[in-house]
């Protein structure tokens, strides 16, 4: 790469390698990956190459990883009902637990783990199933067949993400507030009624809408990171492993730091 | 494209749709069956925000569904009270505290049982709001500072006037006086004791025959002692008739005791008895002749 050519001499480059290559490294990837957004919104133009794999792609991303999420959010749920019945101290109203344990699914913990465990399975599949096409030439094979690589591959998996994260997050929310609900009256002393008063308490429907877009969001952060990762990928078998392993290590550090600038910029308009 | 992938995928997104709009709808609205509105008008700083519960005497029926915030001072409260509940006429809506953190329900009390009620849509009266938090809180930090008061009045007069001193050695006094009292109570009981075993060896000694006997003696003095007292009663009787008699001046020892003339003749009597036996020491032959043949 030009951008990272090296200068010659002794404390120059080692200033240069400790300061000035990380920086060059970090605008390096930004611009290449807009120029992969680029791409990507060139090829929304060709839908009779993407639109046929979309619902393949939503199958894989959302339909398949449907029970993982649920197991992750109904374990979840139970889990706060239970730390929270068990840290209340005398004389607070035992509502309270639906209302963090709706609070906490639905504002947070839904999205995000959610998230979090389709960067882990559908990450790593989006990067090792497309740097596999990379490293045995079936991209090139593509372009050579005039299919446009990005609209065949990449296009499909971030229009399923974007579409199936939230509809998986929506499960994952009704889950965890299911069995928060059923471990708070089964488990604990807490009663249906005091669970309903909680649920409902100071709700509004933009939490719900908060949910979906940060699930939008991640999902169109994993499709797209991991899909870039593995479209880049090279060095064959052993580029593939560590492309995917970097793909899931981005794609989880970008859903975490998406999550906290979207609950910075809207947490004032979820005040209950 | 397969179709049972078009199928799996429709299908997982359909239920998702349904369940986010049904979802939200049951959260917001507290459930599908939608109730009918009731309205409240309450004053600013109520601390009231949708969701919030509405109790009639106590039972759930509804929930605050909309807080409309009013530049008069007011906030106007729109509650949905579900359809199998009404409101009887009379009744009250007023704010009341749930739990120590400022959360808050509101509370509909009707006046008394009837059988009309307000209509669906109508505003409730407001009734006198229940003590918020902050004048509990108040209440409690001025019942604080008088205990912080009597807590120095206490230090005052207990620790630095010498009070806790004087305590102490009337509790050694006492302590004192009940070891004493204790030795005593040990010593009566040792004597109780032995009276009681002296008792009972007495007791026990006393033949059940003999005691059976001096119990037939006793009824028969007893019987004696009743025919003495009758015989008694009687005679005193007699004697108390004799005795007004007496006293009435009827008969010889009536008039004896009662007239002053029978004293008179009596005297006269004895003083010629004196003046005859005086005769008769001197001149003895005056009375006495002796003749033989």
């Amino acid at each position: 790469m030009t951008a990272t050519a090296l200068p010659e001499g002794g404390a120059f480059r080692r200033a240069w390698d400790v300061i000035a290559r990380p920086i060059l490294e970090f605008f390096n990837g930004v611009g290449a990956r807009g120029y992969f957004l680029r791409e990507i919104l060139r090829a929304l133009g060709e839908p009779g190459t993407y639109l046929p794999e979309v619902v393949k792609q939503m199958r894989a991303i959302g339909v398949d990883s449907l029970p993982l999420a649920s197991l992750v959010a109904a374990f979840i749920g139970s889990v706060i009902a239970l730390q929270t019945r068990y840290q209340l101290f005398p004389g607070i109203q035992l509502s309270v637990i639906g209302l963090i344990a709706r609070q906490m699914v639905i504002l947070e913990l839904g999205p995000l783990l959610t998230g979090l465990v389709l960067a882990g399975r559908v990450g790593a599949q989006m990067t090792a199933e497309i740097g596999t096409m990379r490293v045995t030439e079936q991209i090139d094979a593509l372009e050579t067949l005039a299919f446009d690589p990005v609209a065949y591959l990449v296009v499909p998996r971030i229009i399923a993400g974007l579409i199936m994260l939230p509809v998986l997050t929506v499960y994952a929310d009704v889950i965890g507030i299911g069995f928060s609900f059923l471990t708070s009256v089964i488990v604990t002393d807490v009663h249906t009624f005091d669970f309903r008063a909680g649920l409902r308490l100071g709700f509004s429907q933009f939490q719900v809408f908060y949910s979906l877009l940060k699930a939008l969001m991640f999902g169109g952060a994993i499709s797209f990171l991991c899909s870039y990762e593995g479209y880049v990928t090279g060095a064959g078998a052993e580029g593939v492993g560590r492309s995917t392993a970097r793909a899931v290590v981005i794609a989880s550090i970008w859903i975490l730091v998406l999550d906290a600038l979207t609950a910075a910029v809207l947490a004032p308009y979820l005040q209950a | 494209m397969r179709p049972r992938d078009n199928i799996l995928v429709g299908a997982v997104i359909t239920a998702a749709f349904v369940v986010l709009v049904v979802g939200t709808l049951w959260l917001v609205r507290g459930g599908l069956q939608g109730g009918y509105p009731m309205y409240v008008r309450l004053p600013w700083g109520s601390g009231i925000k949708q969701g919030q519960t509405v109790f009639l005497t106590g039972v759930d029926v509804g929930f605050v569904s909309a807080v409309d915030l009013r530049t008069d001072g007011t906030l106007v409260v729109e509650m949905r009270i579900r359809k199998q509940f009404r409101i009887p006429e009379g009744t009250t809506a007023s704010i009341e505290p749930n739990g120590f953190f400022g959360d808050v329900d509101v509370a509909l009390r009707p006046s008394r049982p009837t059988t009309s009620y307000i209509p669906p849509r109508d505003t409730v009266p407001a009734g006198k709001p229940a003590p918020t938090m902050a004048q509990l809180l108040a209440r409690a930090d001025s019942a604080s500072t008088r205990l912080g008061d009597v807590a120095r009045v206490v230090q005052v007069e207990m620790v630095q006037g010498g009070g806790i001193a004087d305590l102490r050695k009337t509790l050694e006094s006492a302590n004192a006086l009940v070891v004493q009292l204790s030795g005593i109570a040990a010593a009566q009981s040792r004597y109780l004791d032995r009276t009681m075993r002296s008792l009972s060896r007495t007791v026990s000694a006393i033949d059940s025959a003999t005691v059976d006997s001096a119990v037939k003696n006793l009824k028969t003095t007893t019987a004696n002692m009743s025919d003495l007292t009758n015989n008694l009663e009687r005679a005193t009787s007699q004697l108390d008739a004799v005795l007004v008699k007496v006293d009435s001046g009827g008969g010889t020892v009536g008039k004896f005791v009662n007239d002053p003339a029978v004293y008179n003749n009596l005297q006269a009597v004895l003083a010629r008895l004196d003046s005859l036996t005086a005769d008769l020491r001197r001149n003895p032959k005056r009375y006495i002749n002796v003749h033989i043949f």
